[in-house]
């Protein structure tokens, strides 16, 4: 099946000639395959897949708990990844005194730990970004953002409030980004490239208005001025790197341009793109271009779509009436089976890649979540979310959680302190927890 | 402070450096706030991916003008030896476009670490075009150039107003979206900008100028939410393509900017009147023939073709329908939040909406019997019976804008009210809204917020009362507006500074 997707995937590259060849000998790895040979362990990169509207319960979630649950119609395309990921029911976002914002409060709280305020608003940095606090240092890239639909507002990861990260919208795109100008596969060869020194230079001359731009305004402004001076240090850093000589060894092959790809939300379309996207973004992982990597299938009121059928996702999820035979909608219910299609893509194309003794995936931890369970409700409670990949060992996988109404952060914490981050507790009033869900910590 | 938006950008890099100077790259997304895009330049900033980019484009732009081909005519000094520093021709060039790009005079010291900086890479590279380039991309980089930041100054009565330079600005973008050009910049460095006739002199020799209409089409872009993507099912409707949508889009602007700017008609004829503009693609789908050899024409919609001004153009009923049916709640709703300024609220959290959906029920076969029998639920009922009956007189027009007579066999019943006022169909409903004061206040009062960078939603009635009482008497004349809505001495006030320093950036 493997072999099948990749060789599907090649096609849709342009022509097959590998770029650079980045073969992974097994010399440069230490006896326990888990480290380079020269001490480096195999870094370990976080990442989260969102997509819109939820999954139909009785579909989706197990009666039991633990390992060995029951395999689920929902989830048939993640089946042969059942080993490698947990998947989590039941966990509830708060929001207090504040409003339950449609299709926003319950993804806002689980990537911030808060209940948002506002609608399209971040009340704090997002998780990820957290994280690329920590473990970005080193990587060309803070972090990469995909939004499959092409969409080019629908990013939910973000530094606070109401900026996010502008995602690449095209496959072309992203791999333009990824191993377009500035990529680098090192080599004998390799001579660090004196343009990027001369950037360099322009840069420090930016970041010295700093003191008198910061001097004279509100606070406001001030805080939108210290966000575009930290992205002038982030691109200070990415250009440190491109400077150094890079320690790619991954086996991987760097593909050519893929071909102009239609890009929108049909279910149809979504299935062919999905998997480049996270082919590109594999071997950018792979390759230590990022650590961190946020994709959204959809925005979270999902109008994904099947041609000929007269509803979107969302609309259906709102007009379409519950078979009672059957006890939920049954046209509904596809287009949430179809955004586990898509995962179960991204899933497939991080575990394609070996690295160590194992794959990529093992040395990811990913946080797949969305924005409802019961999308029809609007329901806050029980949002379904997975944490996928052992992130290099730390991890335990292949259980069901149940979270008993307690509150989303305990995964958000979980997957902090998974990471390296030295945190305690974390999230605000209801969502605020000490509890990691020690069941999978390793 | 306001980021620059991509038209902004692109429009000031073409004035500064020529409209062949390419700009390739990507821009960040901007936020509809108040129902506009531009009230969201002044809460956003510029993340790590966004600045990599405007790096990109800030060299690549710095590149071309230093180039072979652009440097007779962009440089205006030679250096004494090309390939040696030469820091009174890099000053000069700096000066030049530094005072252009960031809208004001550059300080001594932003001139002269730029002059080092351009110094410093021609030693490197024996290049002085190389150190020139560089000292320029520090420009096109810096946070001057990519938000437009406003200066305050204290007035007489201890009021705080925007300075020359920054009124400059608010004037440019507003009425060419467009950087200041040289006399603009000449009547801020002099004084005059800071006197209101010296206020309207400029802004009577912008208006007169054909570039008022780049900056009315970027205000009727974004009144009329016409970044929204659209995507249809190709399955219902083979003939809806990226051309039709571009062409869509084009005919909306065109023919809204020929009625108000070029023939300075009454702006509320831009919802019942018939004449529009059409290409090929456009006739295929409003069902007409095309027997014309130019590109776009001219043409008016027969009386009995249901047809009614804007709202009934294909932009309109495209973007707020279904990828797969159309949708008089969203049509509804976008009308009343568009052209009145009225906001609908989220629905409740828990609803049940399925009735909307079951065809299968033999006496509910349109959109208007299903809906109607859903708005009867008392939650649902405060915001549709709002929003639907104004969708559903547009219930003659499919996803795409094509008429149609029937659905599932049942005539399509296009009876509406506004208001307590019964109407038939979309032009019922065009008249309905022409008459309906709240159209022009809220135009009026978004052509403000779009100025201002502010919220429409927080724009008051002693703010507006000024400029609409001056919309109506002119009967309703946009360029009036405009000049009224300069003219409104709060158009360049500023908020008092914490702590009053003698010169302060606001907002």
């Amino acid at each position: 099946m493997t072999f099948n997707r990749r060789t599907l995937l090649r096609g849709l590259f342009q022509g097959s000639a590998a770029m650079v060849a980045l073969p992974l000998l097994d010399c440069f790895l230490d006896g326990n395959g888990t480290a380079l040979a020269d001490g480096a362990p195999i870094p370990t990169r976080f990442g989260t897949f969102f997509w819109g509207c939820g999954l139909t319960k009785v579909l989706s979630q197990p009666k039991s708990t633990g390992a060995n649950y029951e395999d689920m119609p929902q989830l048939a395309a993640l089946k042969p990844y059942k080993a490698k990921f947990n998947l989590l029911s039941g966990y509830r976002a708060y929001v207090d005194s504040k409003p339950n914002i449609q299709h926003w409060s319950g993804n806002g709280a689980i990537v911030t730990g808060a209940a948002p305020s506002q609608d399209g608003q971040f009340e704090g940095q997002t998780i990820d970004q957290t994280i690329a606090d920590v473990i970005a240092k080193g990587t060309r890239f803070r972090s990469i953002e995909i939004a499959c639909s092409g969409n080019k507002r629908e990013s939910y990861s973000s530094l606070g409030g109401a900026n996010t990260n502008p995602p690449e919208t095209s496959p072309a795109g992203l791999y333009t980004r990824l191993f377009g100008p500035g990529f680098n596969a090192g080599g004998s060869d390799w001579k660090p490239d004196p343009e990027v020194m001369l950037q360099q230079s322009v840069l420090s001359v930016v970041a010295e208005d700093r003191q008198r731009l910061m001097a004279n305004v509100g606070a406001a402004d001030k805080a939108r001025l210290e966000q575009y001076f930290t992205s002038v240090r982030e691109l200070e850093n990415t250009m440190a790197v491109e400077l150094k000589k890079p320690e790619i060894v991954a086996s991987v092959t760097i593909p050519g341009m893929p071909e102009n790809m239609t890009v929108n939300k049909s279910v149809p379309v979504l299935l062919k793109t999905v998997p480049v996207f996270s082919r590109l973004l594999a071997i950018g992982l792979a390759t230590n271009q990022t650590r961190i990597f946020n994709m959204a299938l959809t925005e979270p009121a999902n109008t994904m779509f099947m041609p000929g059928d007269s509803h979107v996702f969302h609309q259906a999820t709102h007009e379409e009436p519950v078979d009672e035979a059957l006890g939920y909608q049954p046209n509904t219910s596809k287009f949430s089976t179809h955004s586990m299609e898509c995962f179960a893509e991204l899933v497939a194309a991080l575990d394609g890649i070996q690295e160590g003794n194992g794959t990529l995936l093992d040395h990811c931890l990913m946080l797949a979540y969305t924005d409802t369970s019961n999308a029809k409700l609007h329901a806050i409670d029980g949002i379904p979310m997975f944490l996928v990949g052992s992130a290099g060992g730390r991890i335990k996988t292949g259980m069901h959680i149940a979270g008993n109404s307690e509150t989303t952060s305990r995964v958000g914490l979980t997957v902090q302190q998974a990471m390296g981050l030295t945190v305690d507790h974390w999230g605000v009033a209801s969502n605020q927890t000490n509890k990691p869900i020690s069941e999978i910590q390793a | 402070m306001r980021r620059l938006s991509e038209s902004e950008y692109r429009n000031s890099i073409a004035d500064i450096f020529g409209a062949d100077i390419e700009v390739q790259g990507r821009f960040e997304p901007d936020r509809r706030v108040g129902g506009l895009l531009s009230a969201s330049s002044a809460i956003l900033s510029i993340t790590p991916a966004g600045f990599e980019a405007y790096t990109r484009m800030a060299n690549a732009i710095a590149g071309q003008v230093v180039d072979a081909k652009h440097r007779a005519r962009l440089i205006a000094c030679k250096p004494a030896d090309a390939k040696a520093p030469d820091e009174a021709c890099a000053g000069q060039v700096i000066a030049q476009y530094g005072l252009m790009l960031f809208r004001r005079p550059l300080t001594a010291e932003e001139t002269a670490v730029r002059i080092k900086l351009a110094h410093d890479i021609t030693v490197k590279t024996n290049d002085f075009h190389a150190g020139l380039r560089y000292g320029l991309a520090s420009l096109l980089a810096a946070p001057d150039f990519l938000f437009r930041t406003e200066y305050a100054v204290p007035e007489a009565d201890g009021k705080w107003t925007l300075d020359g330079y920054s009124r400059a600005s608010r004037l440019s973008y507003l009425l060419w979206d467009s950087t200041p050009d040289a006399q603009l910049l000449k009547a801020a460095a002099n004084g005059e900008l800071a006197r209101p006739e010296g206020v309207a002199q400029q802004t009577d020799r912008l208006m007169a100028s054909p570039r008022v209409l780049n900056g009315m089409r970027a205000f009727y872009a974004d009144f009329l939410e016409l970044d929204t993507q659209v995507v249809k099912d190709p399955t219902f409707y083979p003939k809806y393509s990226d051309a039709v949508a571009a062409s869509a889009r084009e005919e909306t602007l065109h023919s809204m900017l020929d009625l108000t700017m070029t023939r300075k008609e009454d702006l509320r004829d831009l919802l019942t009147t018939r004449k529009t503009y059409i290409n090929r693609p456009l006739a295929a789908v409003y069902g007409v023939p095309y027997n014309f050899d130019s590109e776009w024409v001219p043409y008016e919609f027969s009386a009995d073709s249901g047809r009614s001004g804007i709202l009934t153009q294909v932009t309109f009923l495209s973007l707020f329908s279904h990828p797969n049916r159309s949708s008089p709640t969203k049509r509804g709703v976008a009308l009343v939040d568009i052209f009145l300024c009225q906001p609908t609220p989220n629905p409740p959290a828990d609803v049940d909406f399925s009735i909307v959906n079951d065809i299968s029920n033999p006496s509910l076969k349109t959109v208007r019997q299903r809906l109607l029998a859903h708005a009867t639920n008392p939650t649902c009922a405060a915001c549709h019976t709002r929003s639907d009956p104004i969708g559903l007189a547009l219930e003659n027009f499919d996803s795409i804008g094509q008429y149609r007579t029937a659905e599932n066999g049942d005539p399509i019943d296009a009876s509406s009210s506004l208001q307590g006022k019964a109407f038939t169909g979309a032009q019922g409903l065009g008249l309905a809204l022409h008459d309906n004061p709240n159209f022009p206040t809220c135009f009026a009062r978004k052509m403000y917020a779009y100025g201002t960078g502010t919220n429409a939603a927080t724009v008051t009635p002693p703010q507006y009362r000024p400029f609409v009482t001056a919309f109506s008497d002119s009967g309703y004349r946009v360029p009036a507006l405009i000049k009224a809505v300069i003219a409104n001495p709060l158009f360049f006030a500023a908020p008092a500074p914490a702590a009053a320093p003698a010169k302060t950036a606001s907002r």
